[in-house]
């Protein structure tokens, strides 16, 4: 008996027995779509999320300080720093001409008196860096924007800010439009303890909250160079050294989150100390690979009970349909035609069941996703997109089943195969 | 054919005890027995369906003991063909289909099997039935269906188990009539199981069983 007979056969038998083969079919959709369902959101977890924080999020950021490294630098996760080291523009053009390396953007910080318009007086860092380039840096903007590139009276208070004056950190926009005095100190020539300092007036544009380095101000480094500038026309002290590094540090983003430790291998080689968040990504993709385990295995076990219901349902067909493969083997059937047959079944239920299962997936983890994306926009988190589902998921989800399935009936199939022919005439 | 010494157990219970038969070519045997005789038994070792445990069984110059696997199918395909009381035909198959089913186990095209196929069917008058399915079709009519797909692969031997054990008189007569005509018109053998003298008395030759052996009737 030809292929297309066999199908003819095992089609006509699906048929016949409505009610049992759509019952079959309803669990092996539910187990293929479970495990379907699962497989795409671990695979966006995987994929999306990671690659979405490694490619210019936070996990591929690299700190880089102006100072030596200790021998332990790359152990560590923080900065393990030794001596102080100038960062020049030499160094940066040398750390960006350096394999992996996405980007690098200066960082410049310079100490700062502070007296808000709500009254008080601190003292902390501005932080200096190109607004332009803000997005590739771990600053999320809470509350308003981002200073102007070029201005000289913009800044973005940082978290930091709005704890020291007592801003509800969950109302950020009320500190928005506020003026805050700025002052650089600097020690003068001649009597100890003679400071001059040079103020001007900024107005809060914006709340952020960042990872860049400490400081209550996010400003264009225009404003901190300017700051360095008067800084360094004093005389400076024992205990307050005019400083000599251009930079304070730099921030540099690796191409991929796969590159993180090799960039910052090299930057250990060019002789400064470092931090990133390697051992987190680590511990995130372990986690994560725990959790694909675990769904993965939830899914297997559905898709498992799912396939012994197919071996179940061939198993009845075989008992109800002694004499008719009896027949079939009487009137010049071969083994191998009825095992063509019940395969044939068996596989029609599992590309049927794994086809249903793998449309009722796709739709399972859209809406699984849209759910996501809703909370995390809801939550003031961004937007990730878990849409979008790529087709290798669902096409193997429906081929795996369809072969699962035949493996499932095997048994049933042999068995069927190897009735003897003598039951055509054995009473019913 | 040529039966001899033919013995078969279940278990414990002797079902054949040296069975000797001879069929000639385009000879016409019915065999007789009360329920439990062995009749069955004798024709599925005669069918190919089993093999017997004891003696000789050569059809068409095939000895049976000698064969197995597919080359035993060969000769339930080719050389025998099979009516059985219970008709056995796939519910899920129609008329036309079943007949087809004889032939496309032994690999005929699509297209060749269809018109031997209706040929057939024409030729136990079921012309206009083709598209039906056995449960639309009366005992008789799937009757006839059987006989068309016994005689689908040009069989040299017609084994029929109680052919008319489920039809009425009429539905009986019309069979063994088409029986008859065909074996005359293909050329083979028939060798048919009855309980029914009035079914054996068409045949050329009857022959009882009992208590496992033949005794001529």
């Amino acid at each position: 008996m030809r292929w297309n007979d066999a199908l003819t056969l095992a089609v006509r038998d699906l048929l016949r027995r409505r009610v049992r083969t759509a019952l079959t079919m309803l669990g092996v959709a539910l187990g293929s779509g479970l495990l379907v369902a699962l497989a795409i959101i671990t695979n966006a977890a995987d994929t999306k999320v990671i690659e979405h924080l490694g490619q210019g999020g936070p996990v591929s950021v690299i700190k880089v300080a102006d100072a030596r490294p200790r021998l332990n630098q790359l152990e560590s996760d923080n900065f393990e720093t030794d001596a102080p080291h100038d960062l020049t523009d030499a160094d940066l053009a040398a750390i960006r001409g350096a394999p992996h390396v996405g980007r690098v953007i200066p960082v410049l910080t310079s100490p700062v008196q502070e007296l808000p318009a709500q009254g008080g007086t601190f003292f902390d860092d501005i932080i200096g860096t190109d607004m332009t380039q803000a997005r590739s840096l771990p600053i999320t903007v809470l509350a308003g924007r981002l200073p102007a590139p070029a201005s000289m009276t913009e800044v973005a208070a940082t978290t930091d800010f709005l704890e020291k004056t007592h801003v509800d950190a969950s109302h950020p926009r009320s500190v928005l439009g506020e003026e805050v005095m700025l002052t650089t100190p600097r020690v003068e020539a001649g009597p100890p303890g003679l400071v001059h300092g040079r103020s001007y007036r900024a107005v809060v544009v914006g709340v952020v909250a960042q990872d860049v380095t400490d400081g209550d101000f996010v400003v264009p480094v225009a404003q901190a160079q300017a700051a360095r500038q008067w800084e360094l026309g004093g005389a400076g002290s024992r205990d307050f050294p005019l400083p000599t590094s251009p930079y304070s540090g730099a921030v540099v983003i690796a191409s991929s989150l796969a590159d993180v430790h090799d960039v910052r291998a090299e930057i250990f080689v060019l002789g400064y100390a470092t931090s990133a968040p390697e051992h987190l990504v680590a511990s995130v993709e372990q986690y994560l690979g725990i959790v694909n385990v675990v769904l993965g295995s939830i899914g297997s076990v559905a898709l498992a009970i799912a396939l012994l219901s197919i071996a179940n349902a061939l198993l009845a067909a075989l008992y109800e349909r002694r004499r008719e493969i009896g027949v079939v083997k009487a009137i010049g059937g071969r083994d191998r035609d009825v095992l063509r047959w019940f395969l044939l079944e068996a596989l029609g239920l599992g590309l049927a069941g794994g086809a249903a299962g793998a449309m009722a997936g796709i739709v399972i983890a859209e809406l699984i996703g849209l759910a996501v994306n809703q909370y995390l926009v809801a939550h003031s988190l961004g937007s990730l997109d878990l849409v979008g589902v790529p087709v290798l998921i669902p096409l193997a989800g429906w081929l795996g089943t369809g072969a699962l399935a035949v493996v499932a009936g095997g048994i049933p199939s042999l068995r069927a195969a190897q009735l003897p022919a003598r039951e055509a005439v054995v009473e019913a | 054919m040529r039966v001899r010494g033919v013995g078969h157990r279940y278990g414990a219970v002797t079902v054949l005890d040296g069975l000797d038969l001879d069929l000639p070519a385009g000879g016409y045997l019915a065999l007789m027995g009360a329920s439990g005789a062995g009749k069955s038994t004798a024709l599925a070792l005669i069918g190919g369906l089993e093999r017997p445990q004891r003696g000789t069984v050569v059809v068409g110059g095939q000895a049976l003991d000698r064969l197995a696997g597919d080359a035993l199918a060969d000769y339930r395909r080719r050389t025998v063909g099979f009516v059985f009381q219970h008709f056995g035909l796939l519910e899920t198959l129609t008329a036309l289909e079943n007949v087809e089913l004889a032939l496309a186990l032994d690999g005929v095209g699509r297209m060749e099997r269809r018109a031997r196929a209706r040929e057939l069917l024409a030729a136990v008058r079921l012309g206009g039935r083709e598209e039906h399915r056995p449960s639309a079709l009366s005992g008789g009519e799937r009757q006839r269906v059987a006989v068309a797909r016994a005689l689908a692969n040009r069989p040299r031997l017609i084994l029929a188990d109680e052919p008319t054990g489920n039809l009425d008189a009429t539905a009986a007569r019309v069979v063994l009539d088409l029986l008859g005509s065909l074996r005359s018109e293909h050329g083979c053998s028939l060798l048919v199981v009855t309980h029914n003298p009035v079914v054996a008395r068409r045949a050329d030759v009857s022959c009882e069983l009992a208590d496992g052996r033949l005794r001529p009737s």
